[in-house]
């Protein structure tokens, strides 16, 4: 069953990195990254799965040896991980604001005054 | 409070130093600023005062975060780990941001929201000094996340301009992708090891080659390779460098990329322990070769100083990941002495083409011509790093690239490769380029003569020129007293990071690296001496008395003869100087080295052309990168 | 103590050091000289003429130009010369050696860079743009000399040193030679000599290699502001390279031969440098026109390289 989780989250991935290099639009140069980092977030989330595990929650007095629950550690790496993808689009996004102010334009091929 | 404390209050202090200066900093200059400074005097006090248990004693610090200790040989909490490694890249970036703090006084007062550098300044440091001191790899991610937004946000510092927009976003993006690479490696990782600790990790991952580990070392290779900007994952550097402020563009290229060559030591040495392979071997040093011919060929066509330099600093990390890959202990003893001597170098001339900017206004070298009269420590800390940078004796630079030639040379010899050989060709031939570079810069800005525009050029302020003489001072000291770093700095990261075992008992318990199977690595130290101190000495006092003797030579009657100055004070000269009026006429900037780059025209066609400027060319060099390395990494290292 | 600082002291400024070098390098220039005019059917001036030259030129009044750095106009050739006294401590007389280190030919590579710069350098300090031009040319003609050289010595070190170690060392390659013959006879280092012949022309900087400093163009590049004692300076460093060049090629190719007496040697090494010289650098220098830049750099970059690169792959493989 995680087989599907595997495969769209290596799909999302490279459709995301996909998107980034062939799109010459600022903004969808952004979405590609988000993609990119939604896919990742879930090849994390899916790599705790235990078949037939319960939910890692669990009160004090109900904890007990043999008790079979899903890894928690992913889930907290991937909440980290959808933080940092917030920031990170969020800060893009100012910067294309800013970029868009300055040139003009937000076609990634006229925002070239560094080369060479 | 027990030394045991220190490296988690040192990179927590500069968090909090961080968020008080965005609370209360508001429109208040002097209040960031010290806020600022004593935060950072503070971290430096508790990162320096560790030197005497960690590499004097040789004492591995381990802590682990709110004690949550390793359960039936199991890590369940996060841990911090210095060794002397860690502690060596520490105090180096401890250095490298108080220099630039205090360079950042008066470089930035003519900016405004200076409240905002000074908590992303602080954030970044924080972020650095967590990457090399933490023992736990979504750790060591995290800090790496923080530091590239930090490093996006201060390179578009001056957001009026649109080239530093333009180079913050392309660096926010490029860096992105290679957090991806990590975060992706760092996920199979621990789909195959279940734990995050680098420790535990590099007892399950010893000799453990199947597709996924392989497949994660490639990622997290690849992931590192970008933050230390070798190629093809060096795109972001030229426009990031030179559109950043002096300051910052110091502390990338002083530690920013350093940490990227400590991740990657951490894991090829320690994490996956596979610098033995000749495979990685060839790999690293392949990329260390063509990074190192390619990053100084594009400098020489440069017309921006800073681009000039940026161009630089990418070619110098070639030289540390060359001598890095060899796997030997000379060649690891000599990658680590370039790391830190680069740090002081370069950030020394990001410092002097700073000042430079504050004086003139400007870092194209076609406008620039005949500052040193009116600059003159600037331009003697310059020429202290030009001669650096290209290893000129007695300078840092020379010691550093004599040892990694010497580590690669031996390596040609032992292995019977001729490769080698050729590494050790191009990297001396590189080191001529970058000799023939400066002096261009140097003809270019300070010698020469003097543009009608600059004449109101003034020396830097007091305050700017501290740390540029503060660093060139290092510079000569590291260059001749190279066998006291050797004692007190080299000898012991080597040590550490060869002597994987000791790495893991410190964080997990006593033997639990013998218990889990993991070889041991016998390391021999490296000696070197080939000068004798009495000797230099003469030789320096009678090089003195020489100057001066020639100084006071000849006739001493100088009598001043002015060329067109107005009414000719001089009438028995005014045949040889009246008549037509004399324009300046400088030789700098694009004119020089033209026959260089017209043999090579063809060449320069393409490299530049490649360095389009466009981000998602960038981002399809450093996806094909990380293909180029996973393909070879599984030809060559699964397919035996 | 006294006695070791008072041997280092002999060492740097009387035998190998500042007179001998001093020496050598003004009696190698003046035979150049006259062979030269030999060549070109003349009688040309006496041998001890450049010592004259030098004299006259540091009786003369030193002008320090408007727009120059003082002071690294006046140190650049006293520098330059320091680093030619130091890269002759490194080269031993025929077993004679006063340094012994482990990696000598490194460190002569990385001191044969000093005395280039310090030209450079005092070229640049002037701010005359015909020293500007002279630079420029100087330094890619130092990029395009240094390719084909380490490659020289690496042959050379691969050579002499035994199977799975190095010897960069200048006293071992002496002694290796002793026992095995001069590396010219071993017919595997034969292109690298050659290319090592071609290269010490360049290096210092005579024709038709000379273009940074060609007086028909550009005033003689970046020497055209200098006068009195630091000229004097810089043609006496020119004449002292003339003399380390062939030295170094002489201990490099030709070693090997040691009568044990260490006069007697230092002459042998004189007449043999002389030698030398008049075969390479007096020899194209009248027979060939000056370079242009673009073609000396082609010029070093492929034909020499290839050279120097045969050598290199014939002893890795054994020969």
């Amino acid at each position: 069953m995680m087989l599907a989780n595997y495969l769209t989250a290596i799909i999302l991935i490279v459709l995301g990195l996909f998107c980034v290099i062939t799109k010459k639009d600022l903004i969808k140069i952004v979405l590609g990254l988000g993609i990119t980092d939604y896919g990742i977030n879930l090849f994390i989330v899916s790599l705790g799965f235990n078949e037939g595990g319960t939910s890692p929650q669990f009160a004090m007095s109900e904890i007990m040896h043999g008790a079979y629950f899903v890894d928690p550690v992913p889930q907290a790496l991937t909440l980290t991980s959808i933080v940092i993808g917030a920031c990170v689009d969020a800060m893009a996004l100012a910067f294309v604001v800013m970029l868009y102010r300055h040139y003009g334009t937000t076609d990634s091929t006229k925002i070239r005054r560094l080369h060479g | 409070m027990s030394h045991i404390h220190f490296p988690v209050v040192a990179v927590m202090s500069m968090f909090v130093g961080g968020f008080l200066i965005a609370i209360f900093g508001a429109k208040r200059r002097k209040l960031s600023q010290g806020i600022a400074l004593v935060t950072m005097l503070f971290a430096d006090v508790l990162v320096y005062s560790l030197f005497s248990p960690v590499i004097l004693h040789g004492e591995v610090i381990s802590y682990w975060m709110g004690g949550w200790k390793p359960v039936e040989g199991y890590a369940i909490g996060i841990g911090y780990e210095v060794d002397q490694l860690s502690l060596f890249f520490a105090m180096l970036i401890c250095f490298v941001l108080t220099m630039s703090m205090i360079y950042s006084i008066r470089y930035l007062e003519k900016d405004s929201a200076l409240d905002h550098y000074y908590t992303l300044n602080l954030m970044l440091g924080g972020a650095l000094l967590g990457i090399v001191m933490t023992g736990d790899i979504f750790n060591m991610f995290i800090m790496i996340e923080i530091m590239t937004f930090t490093a996006a946000a201060l390179t578009a510092f001056r957001n009026h301009k649109a080239i530093s927009v333009e180079a913050g976003f392309k660096y926010l993006v490029l860096g992105s992708v290679g957090s991806g690479f990590i975060l992706s490696g760092v996920a199979v990782l621990y789909g195959v090891a279940h734990t995050l600790n680098m420790a535990q990790l590099s007892t399950v991952l010893s000799q453990n080659y199947n597709p996924s580990t392989i497949f994660a070392f490639a990622l997290m290779f690849s992931g590192y390779a970008l933050k230390s900007f070798l190629m093809p994952f060096h795109t972001p550097v030229p426009d990031a460098y030179s559109a950043a402020p002096a300051s910052i563009g110091m502390l990338h290229s002083g530690s920013l990329n350093k940490c990227g060559i400590y991740a990657l030591i951490r894991l090829t040495y320690i994490l996956f322990r596979v610098m033995g392979l000749p495979a990685v071997q060839t790999m690293m040093v392949l990329i260390g070769a063509v990074t190192m011919f390619v990053g100084v060929t594009m400098a020489l066509a440069q017309h921006d100083f800073k681009r000039l330099l940026a161009f630089h600093s990418i070619s110098q990390m070639g030289y540390v990941v060359t001598a890095i890959g060899l796997g030997t202990a000379i060649g690891l003893t000599g990658g680590l002495f370039h790391a830190i001597n680069h740090s002081m170098f370069k950030g020394l001339l990001f410092l002097c083409a700073g000042a430079v900017y504050y004086a003139a206004g400007t870092t194209d070298l076609d406008r620039l011509g005949g500052l040193s009269r009116k600059m003159p420590w600037t331009t003697c800390c310059f020429i202290v790093g030009a001669f650096s940078i290209s290893g000129i004796p007695p300078f840092n630079g020379f010691a550093s690239k004599w040892m990694i030639y010497q580590a690669t040379y031996q390596k040609a010899v032992t292995t019977g490769n001729i490769g080698y050989a050729l590494v050790t060709v191009i990297a001396v031939v590189v080191s001529v380029m970058t000799l023939a570079s400066f002096i261009k810069v140097t003809q270019a800005v300070f010698f020469g003569q003097e543009r009608p525009q600059l004449s109101a050029v003034r020396e830097v302020p007091a305050l700017m020129r501290v740390p540029m003489v503060i660093m060139s001072l290092i510079c000569v000291l590291f260059g001749t007293c190279y066998n006291l770093v050797n004692d007190f700095l080299l000898y012991p990261a080597v040590y550490a990071t060869l002597n994987t075992h000791g790495y893991v008992d410190a964080m997990m318990g006593k033997n639990y690296a013998a218990a889990s199977g993991m070889p041991f690595v016998k390391y021999e130290p490296v000696q070197f001496s080939f000068w004798n101190p009495v000797t230099w000495l003469v030789l320096f006092v009678i090089v003195l008395l020489a100057v001066f003797v020639v100084m006071m030579t000849g006739e001493s009657d100088r009598g001043r003869v002015l060329a067109n100055k107005g009414e000719e004070a001089d009438g028995k000269f005014a045949t040889f100087f009246s008549g037509e009026k004399s324009l300046p006429s400088h030789v700098g900037g694009s004119d020089l080295f033209w026959g260089f780059k017209k043999d090579f025209k063809k060449y320069f066609k393409v490299v530049q052309g490649i360095h389009s400027g466009i981000v998602n060319d960038y981002v399809l060099y450093a996806v094909c990168g990380l293909a180029f390395i996973t393909v070879f990494m599984f030809v060559f290292v699964l397919g035996r | 103590m006294i006695q070791d600082t008072l041997m280092v002291l002999f060492h740097i400024l009387v035998f190998p050091g500042l007179l001998f070098v001093c020496v050598c390098g003004l009696l190698l220039a003046g035979i150049d000289r006259k062979v030269l005019a030999h060549m070109q059917k003349r009688v040309g001036p006496p041998i001890v003429q450049p010592l004259y030259d030098f004299l006259k030129l540091m009786g003369k009044e030193t002008i320090v130009p408007q727009a120059a750095n003082r002071t690294v106009f006046l140190a650049a050739p006293v520098i330059g010369f320091a680093g030619l006294v130091v890269m002759m401590l490194f080269i031993p007389v025929f077993g004679y050696g006063t340094f012994n280190g482990s990696a000598d030919l490194i460190v002569l590579l990385y001191l044969l860079t000093i005395p280039a710069v310090a030209l450079i350098i005092g070229g640049s300090a002037s701010g005359n743009p015909y020293a500007g031009i002279g630079i420029s040319r100087e330094m890619v003609t130092m990029m395009a000399y240094e390719f084909p050289l380490i490659m020289v010595f690496l042959a050379v070190a691969r050579k002499v040193g035994s199977v799975g170690a190095l010897s960069f060392s200048m006293l071992n390659i002496e002694k290796w030679q002793q026992v095995n013959g001069s590396l010219i006879t071993h017919w595997a280092m034969i292109p690298a000599a050659i290319a090592m012949l071609l290269i010490i022309p360049a290096e210092v900087g005579t024709q038709p290699f000379d273009v940074a400093e060609a007086e028909t163009e550009i005033c003689e590049g970046p020497l055209v502001e200098y006068s009195g004692a630091p000229l004097a300076m810089f043609k006496l460093n020119t004449a002292v390279r003339m003399f380390i060049m062939t030295a170094l090629f002489t201990m490099l190719f030709l070693g090997g031969i040691t009568t044990g007496m260490v006069w007697l040697d230092a002459i042998i090494l004189v007449a043999i440098c002389a030698l030398v010289t008049v075969c390479t650098m007096t020899l194209l220098h009248g027979i060939c026109a000056r370079l242009k830049i673009e073609h000396l750099f082609k010029f070093y970059w492929t034909v020499v390289a290839a050279l120097s690169l045969l050598s290199l792959a014939l002893v890795w493989c054994g020969l």
